[in-house]
C-alpha cells in the first residue's frame, strides 16, 4: 500500500490518528484508498497516459489530504475510546486491569496454597524443598507474575498511546497511577491473620504505610514507572528523531 | 463531499445526498468503492462528481449504522470490499428518497412560479 502512494498515506495516517480516529478505521480507510488509487491509475493508463501522468491524475481524482482527512474526521462515530474518554482509558482502565491482574495472582496463590501447602498457616516462606521442586517453581512463577504485572499494564498504556498518537500527558498519568498502585500493593495470606478474607487472602493498595517505608515505596514506584514507561519513551524518541531527520 | 461540475454546492443543501445516491446504487447490486464512484459519475452524466476518496467514510458510516453490509471478495486476483444494502438501509433509502422528492418538487414549484412572475411583469 505504501509503495502505491508513498507521499500521501503516511501523512494521512498521522493526521487521522492524531485527530482521534480509531486505528482500525484508519487501516481500513487507507487500504480501500490504496485499492481505489490502483484502479484510477489503471484507468488512466488504459486511456493512454504514462505511469507518471496516470499517478498524478489518480492522485488528483482521489482527493487532497485535507479533503480525505476531513471526510473521515467528521464521522464522529469512528473516534477511538482513547480520544473520546482519555481520562477513563488512562486514569481508570489501567487501575482496573492491574486490580484484575492482582486478583488472578491471589487466585493463583490460593490454588498453590491448597495444592502444595494444605496444612500451612501461610503460603509465604518456610518451605524446605529443592529449588527445582514443582511447588517452588509454581510459587516463583506467581511471584514474577505479581512483580511484572504493573510493568506489563504500563506497556499496554504505552502501546495504546502510541497507536493513537496521543499527547504524553495521558499515558504519563496512567503510568504514574500504575506505579503508585504497584508500589503500594500488599498481599496478606494467613489463616490466623486473615480469617475472614477471601480464602484467607487479602490485598490493599495506595496506603503509604509508616514513614520509614515511604522512601522505599517511592523508590519502588519510580522503578516501576521507569520500566513501564521505557518502551513508550523509546518510541517517542524514535518519532522525534524521524521527524527531525 | 459531492461537487457539481461547475462549482462547489452548498454543503447544507447536499446533506444526505451521498447517502441517497449510494443506497440507490447498492440497492440494485453490490459494488465496491471505485465502482460506486464511477456509477455516480456516469449516471449523473458527470453533473455530480464525487471527490473519489471521500466516498469511503460515507460507506463506513452507513455500514456502522446498519444500512450497509460489507464482505471481502476476490475478483481477478484482487481482494475488494463489496457493499450491499440491508433491510434497514432499504428503509432509509425510502425515507431519504421521499424527503428529496418533496424538496425537489417544492423547488421546482418555486422556480416555475418565478418564471410565471417574470412572464406577467
Amino acid at each position: 500500500m505504501a509503495q502505491l502512494f508513498p507521499e500521501l498515506f503516511p501523512e494521512l495516517r498521522e493526521r487521522l490518528l492524531r485527530a482521534g480516529v480509531a486505528p482500525r478505521h484508519v487501516r481500513r480507510y487507507l487500504s480501500e484508498l490504496a485499492d481505489h488509487f490502483a484502479d484510477l491509475r489503471a484507468e488512466e493508463e488504459r486511456a493512454g497516459c504514462s505511469r507518471a501522468e496516470a499517478e498524478a491524475a489518480a492522485r488528483a481524482r482521489l482527493g487532497a489530504v485535507d479533503e480525505l482527512a476531513r471526510a473521515m474526521v467528521e464521522q464522529r462515530q469512528f473516534r477511538s475510546w482513547c480520544a473520546r474518554v482519555p481520562w477513563a482509558m488512562f486514569g481508570l482502565a489501567p487501575l482496573l486491569f492491574l486490580a484484575a491482574a492482582y486478583f488472578l495472582a491471589c487466585l493463583y496463590l490460593w490454588f498453590g496454597w491448597r495444592m502444595f501447602l494444605p496444612g500451612a498457616d501461610t503460603p509465604f516462606g518456610g518451605r524446605n524443598g529443592s529449588m527445582y521442586d514443582l511447588a517452588n517453581i509454581y510459587f516463583q512463577a506467581g511471584k514474577y507474575y505479581y512483580i511484572c504485572a504493573p510493568v506489563l499494564v504500563g506497556w499496554g498504556i504505552g502501546l495504546l498511546a502510541a497507536r493513537q498518537r496521543l499527547k504524553a500527558i495521558w499515558p504519563a498519568l496512567g503510568l504514574l497511577l500504575i506505579a503508585w498502585m504497584g508500589a503500594t500493593a500488599q498481599i496478606q495470606a494467613s489463616r490466623t491473620a486473615v480469617p475472614a478474607g477471601l480464602g484467607h487472602i487479602s490485598m490493599k493498595f495506595f496506603g503509604l504505610g509508616p514513614e520509614a517505608q515511604v522512601f522505599g515505596g517511592a523508590v519502588h514506584a519510580l522503578i516501576i514507572f521507569l520500566l513501564a514507561a521505557l518502551p513508550y519513551f523509546i518510541w517517542r524518541l524514535s518519532q522525534a528523531h524521524a521527524r527531525s531527520a | 463531499m459531492l461537487r457539481m461540475a461547475a462549482r462547489e454546492s452548498n454543503p447544507n443543501f447536499m446533506n444526505g445526498v451521498p447517502e441517497l445516491l449510494i443506497l440507490r446504487l447498492l440497492q440494485e447490486q453490490e459494488m465496491y468503492g471505485y465502482e460506486i464512484v464511477q456509477a455516480i459519475r456516469s449516471r449523473s452524466q458527470a453533473v455530480i462528481k464525487v471527490g473519489e476518496g471521500v466516498v469511503y467514510p460515507v460507506l463506513h458510516g452507513l455500514e456502522q449504522e446498519g444500512a450497509l453490509r460489507s464482505r471481502r471478495k476476490t475478483v481477478n486476483g484482487r481482494s475488494r470490499i463489496y457493499y450491499s444494502v440491508t433491510p434497514a438501509g432499504a428503509q432509509r433509502l425510502v425515507e431519504l428518497a421521499s424527503a428529496w422528492s418533496n424538496l425537489a418538487t417544492a423547488i421546482q414549484k418555486m422556480l416555475t412560479g418565478a418564471q410565471h412572475g417574470a412572464a406577467i411583469s
